[in-house]
């Protein structure tokens, strides 16, 4: 044993944190508008990414993050994948450049957990809007494995 | 204090000049402003200073405005020091305004250079290059993005707008001046206008690299932010995209013939 393990898939237990929260009573309105989510199903041409500001959210974000719908997905357009675990991510970068050529969007922000594997879909990202011929900002954020925003900065 | 925190700092600080020393202590530009009319609260709210620094400034003016008064004094819990200017994380379209202040700093730089060393009658065209720089990249690039566009997010009742817009008016008074200067062949009048267009855009650069751009930063929504990109690339598109291409030659340009003028002065 080398003692290393890899924090995307090292076991931790947050039920204690289940003390702390409130009971909230009411249902929330989902804030997602198109189908499908997952970057290899999307149309990059799709009506609802036509000049939107698009989230492209690691898998894991909107399980983490208690109030993704509201905070984070509301008004904007979405795609989700797993830069460890998706195959193929060739084609990731190809749609994100036919959302910045084709669709014109206004801004792309990425959503990633924190553990390193995550990055990846920030350089994915980064790279396509380096090839595209048009260009648009993008924002990155970092989320805790809690659900907490570490950081949220331009790129 | 709440009349104070609604009066413009102009007349808080003739009152009370020891405020306009605590301003300064705290990085807080107002004192040397051409209008002054910024209402106190909001200058302490457009600095977003860390919440411990905020209650230690207002409790520092309001001694100074009441020395008899029992001001409780706040606990305070130093957490982390404010960002400098070169580590902040503009947005995009902010930070191309942040970017094109760079070649006019650049040109700034040069003007004691070129007051010492050159003449206006046979360097004439050199000074009339100048003032094309001024007129053609600093205002119809720079300045015409901030007044067509980035103002129309931003309240044009804020005295903060009025006075980056009246300053704005000052820099092409200065260059009029300089224009009808470098007609008369008036070096005086040239020399004059070029060191108080240099103090201007000094003092105004600085307030907005690090006070007016993040405010606004702050304001403006995702949506706005990529609107803005968009309108700002347009804009440069309008005057022609070989603009900073050109200019930047220039300056380089003159920084070279400078720095030979230095060199054959030694």
């Amino acid at each position: 044993m080398s003692g290393f393990e890899c924090p995307g898939s090292r076991t931790m237990d947050f039920r204690e944190n289940d003390k702390k929260v409130i009971e909230e009573t009411g249902k929330r309105q989902s804030q997602l508008k198109q189908w499908p989510i997952q970057l290899h199903l999307v149309s990059p041409t799709a009506p609802y990414y036509q000049e939107a500001d698009v989230v492209l959210a690691a898998d894991c974000v909107a399980y983490a993050v208690g109030d993704f719908h509201q905070d984070y997905l509301k008004g904007k357009a979405i795609a989700i994948a797993c830069p460890k675990l998706d195959e193929g991510q060739d084609i990731y970068g190809e749609k994100i450049k036919s959302w910045l050529e084709d669709a014109k969007i206004n801004t792309l922000t990425v959503m990633m957990m924190q553990v390193p594997c995550c990055m990846g879909l920030l350089g994915l990202a980064k790279q396509a809007v380096e090839e595209s011929k048009r260009k648009v900002p993008i924002k990155s954020m970092v989320v805790s494995l809690q659900g907490e925003i570490l950081s949220e900065e331009w790129v | 204090m709440k009349e104070y925190l609604n009066k413009g700092v102009k007349k808080i600080i003739t009152e009370f000049p020891e405020v306009a020393e605590i301003l300064n202590e705290y990085s807080i530009g107002c004192v040397p402003c051409s209008v002054g009319s910024c209402l106190l609260k909001d200058i302490v709210a457009i600095h977003n200073l860390p919440e411990d620094v905020k209650q230690e400034l207002m409790y520092r003016i309001e001694k100074a405005i009441y020395p008899d008064r029992d001001v409780k004094i706040p606990v305070l819990e130093r957490k982390e020091e404010p960002l400098s200017p070169e580590k902040i994380n503009y947005s995009p379209p902010i930070k191309k305004l942040v970017e094109e202040h760079m070649l006019i700093k650049r040109w700034i730089e040069l003007i004691p250079k070129l007051v010492e060393n050159l003449d206006i009658e046979s360097d004439k065209q050199l000074f009339l290059d100048g003032v094309d720089f001024i007129r053609s990249y600093a205002d119809k690039f720079h300045h015409a993005k901030e007044e067509d566009i980035l103002f129309e997010y931003v309240d044009e009742n804020l005295d903060i707008t009025k006075t980056m817009l009246e300053d704005h008016k000052a820099a092409r008074n200065h260059v009029k001046a300089i224009i009808e200067g470098l007609g008369r062949q008036d070096e005086e009048v040239v020399f004059e206008h070029l060191n108080a267009y240099k103090e201007l855009l000094t003092e105004h650069m600085k307030k907005e690299d690090e006070i007016l751009y993040p405010w606004i930063d702050r304001s403006l929504s995702i949506r706005q932010v990529g609107e803005l990109f968009t309108k700002f690339n347009q804009a440069d598109k309008k005057v022609g995209e070989m603009a900073p291409e050109k200019y930047e030659k220039f300056i380089a340009k003159l920084e070279q013939i400078t720095f030979k003028q230095k060199e054959v002065k030694r």
